[in-house]
């Protein structure tokens, strides 16, 4: 097996079964397409996976800890009707920082009923999805809303803004990334969320605040959303009540192609950020090659399906086990 | 009784109240599709309890699905009822709701549709439709991209929601109309835009990675072409390049005020809400009312966009 014989020569290299299913996949999209590996495609699509990538990566750190959050498409709706409509009122430098601490207590309701009152975090943050979008209802009262001034704002650098040449979203989120990623490999808080995520009871006996923890995997989620809505908010320059509908699974499709498990306890950032890629690739490469939206569907579904079965094959060592 | 009732009504969805009326008022029940999800649909309420209470005769029972199928069918069934004169429909989903309307149909209580039709099954039990021709809407869109581009060039189109019928419709009658009215006007791709800016931004910028030479955009509603407007300011393309939409929203229309955009198409909420309620009072009072009856949708365009005031959404 050739697996097998992977492993065998090279127990790294197997475990990187998405890393080596993105680079046959950009070798036939560059194959099929001229246009796809140019400097400018590459940077248009890493810009627009930035919104979902900064989600993915507050998202991951949840799915870590061992529970979910499918609340962060209304969330993210939430946070960008809110700093949009602001704007115009009370001005960007008041509309971001109001936006993110109504953005954090949302979190904070998550991490209280999920850490605190240890309920479960599929119905938890199920019920969000729909609370919130509630709530973005009723403070717009169905209303889209705009900012005005387009090109006088300075609140334009998050989304369209380009720092050394290299676009402000892709600096966001690859900085967020690094940041993350660092936590989550060498400081203490990492390590708990790993072992919250991995055996929650063997870390409470270990002397681990575990509601805490999990408290606080709520916020780093509902922060990166809170990113998310200001990069997608300065990027559009406007919001609909439900611009993030949807997000939460392409969110966690991202989450999962990167190899996080969802029974908590393993993942990593700079896999998700893989993952996030790998699907705004395959979006990207496929309307280059002309194909309809329904082959994009198909195609995104089967490569999250082969990549995770190939993630889970590289760790049992062959293709096809009895035992799990 | 009667309290309790409304109360009730009050609790599965919006209710406007009409003060208590003599018997021989005329009692329309609505359930509407999903009020409050956008702009369009709010106005529409809005403009719909207005018009009735301006008219003295008439009482109605406003109630919202909340987008839920299931829901509205229930909705259907307290209608019924309730024994209300006739009942205005937003389906949720044109096909599931045949049966619920066969049962208002068959009870006596005459059903029109509005904004959205019913599937061709239903089309028996219903007693008229009213709302926006989207077919017509794409037909003339693709009237204003021709114009525009004097019948000669390259352009993209974004799509709404694949399988939502406008969408469906809207295509329709722009790609047929376009092949017919001009056939040097040729059209690069099709991709969705799930009725989403952001989303027609994103399909924007792969359209103008893959091709070099776009001479224009045809988009679903305006919420999306202002986002393939984005796209091309931001990538320095959007000079020269004709942008046309449908339903004009305050940004397209805003953008129209620049000289961005070219043309779309208005459609009024208030308009939609009117014609529903006039459908209904027509049918009861005997009228021979057509199987479908359309609004006017006009075309609006730099030129003529100061005879229509700025959309409210």
């Amino acid at each position: 097996m050739l697996l097998t014989r992977l492993k065998a020569g090279g127990p790294a290299i197997a475990k990187q079964g998405i890393l080596i299913a993105f680079i046959v996949f950009m070798i036939v999209f560059a194959l099929m397409s001229d246009r796809f590996l140019t400097t400018a495609n590459i940077m248009s699509v890493f810009r627009q996976a930035t919104i979902i990538g900064v989600i993915a990566l507050g998202v991951t750190i949840v799915v870590i800890g061992g529970n979910l959050d499918l609340s962060v498409g209304s969330m993210l709706s939430f946070a960008t009707v809110l700093v949009v409509d602001l704007h115009d009122k009370i001005g960007p430098e008041l509309a971001i920082p109001v936006m993110v601490a109504a953005t954090l207590c949302l979190g904070a309701i998550n991490g209280f009923l999920i850490g605190i009152l240890r309920l479960n975090s599929l119905i938890v943050t199920l019920g969000m999805l729909s609370a919130i979008q509630g709530l973005v209802l009723i403070y717009s009262g169905g209303q889209n809303v705009d900012i005005a001034d387009q090109s006088g704002t300075w609140f334009a650098i998050f989304g369209r803004g380009a720092i050394f040449g290299i676009a402000t979203p892709i600096i966001i989120f690859l900085g967020l990334a690094l940041i993350f990623h660092v936590i989550m490999t060498t400081m203490p808080f990492g390590r708990r969320v790993h072992a919250v995520g991995g055996n929650p009871t063997a870390s409470v006996f270990s002397g681990i605040p575990r509601s805490r923890i999990v408290f606080m995997t709520y916020l780093i989620s509902a922060l990166c959303v809170a990113v998310a809505a200001i990069i997608l908010g300065s990027r559009v320059m406007g919001s609909q009540n439900n611009v993030g509908q949807g997000y939460e699974l392409q969110v966690l499709a991202a989450v999962i192609l990167g190899g996080t498990s969802l029974l908590g306890g393993s993942g990593s950032i700079l896999r998700t950020v893989l993952g996030v890629l790998m699907l705004a690739f395959i979006q990207n490469g496929l309307i280059l090659m002309g194909q309809p939206y329904y082959t994009q569907w198909l195609v995104t579904w089967a490569v999250i399906i082969i990549a995770v079965w190939l993630d889970v094959a590289a760790k049992r060592g062959r293709l096809f086990s009895p035992i799990a | 009784m009667r309290n309790s009732m409304r109360l009730m009504l009050a609790t599965c969805g919006t209710v406007a109240l009409a003060s208590a009326a003599p018997a021989d008022t005329i009692r329309i029940g609505i359930t509407q599709n999903n009020v409050g999800i956008d702009s369009y649909q709010t106005t529409y309420e809005r403009a719909f309890i207005e018009a009735a209470d301006a008219n003295d005769d008439v009482e109605v029972i406003v109630l919202d699905a909340g987008g839920d199928v299931a829901r509205q069918i229930s909705q259907m069934q307290d209608l019924i009822q309730q024994d209300v004169d006739a009942i205005i429909i937003w389906p949720t989903d044109g096909q599931a709701l045949v049966p619920a309307v066969r049962n208002a149909h068959r009870e006596g209580i005459p059903v029109i549709v509005t904004n959205s039709n019913i599937a061709e099954a239903g089309m028996d039990f219903i007693a008229a439709f009213s709302g926006p021709n989207n077919i017509q809407q794409g037909i003339y869109s693709a009237e204003m991209m021709c114009e525009a581009l004097d019948g000669e060039g390259q352009i993209v189109q974004i799509t709404g929601m694949p399988g939502y019928t406008t969408a469906i419709e809207r295509q329709q009658g722009f790609d047929d109309r376009l092949a017919e009215l001009c056939p040097d006007v040729v059209q690069l791709d099709i991709q969705p835009g799930d009725w989403n800016r952001e989303r027609a931004q994103r399909t924007m910028e792969t359209f103008l990675t893959r091709f070099d030479d776009i001479d224009g955009v045809y988009s679903g509603d305006d919420n999306m072409g202002v986002g393939a407007l984005n796209a091309a300011i931001d990538a320095g393309r959007a000079e020269g390049m004709v942008f046309i939409g449908a339903t004009n929203f305050a940004v397209g229309y805003d953008a129209m005020e620049r000289g961005e955009y070219w043309g779309s198409v208005y459609q009024s909420p208030v308009d939609d809400a009117r014609a529903a309620l006039q459908t209904a009072l027509d049918v009861l009072a005997g009228e021979d009312v057509p199987k479908l009856n359309y609004f006017d949708t006009p075309k609006i365009t730099q030129e003529n966009m100061h005879e229509f005031d700025r959309p409210v959404f």
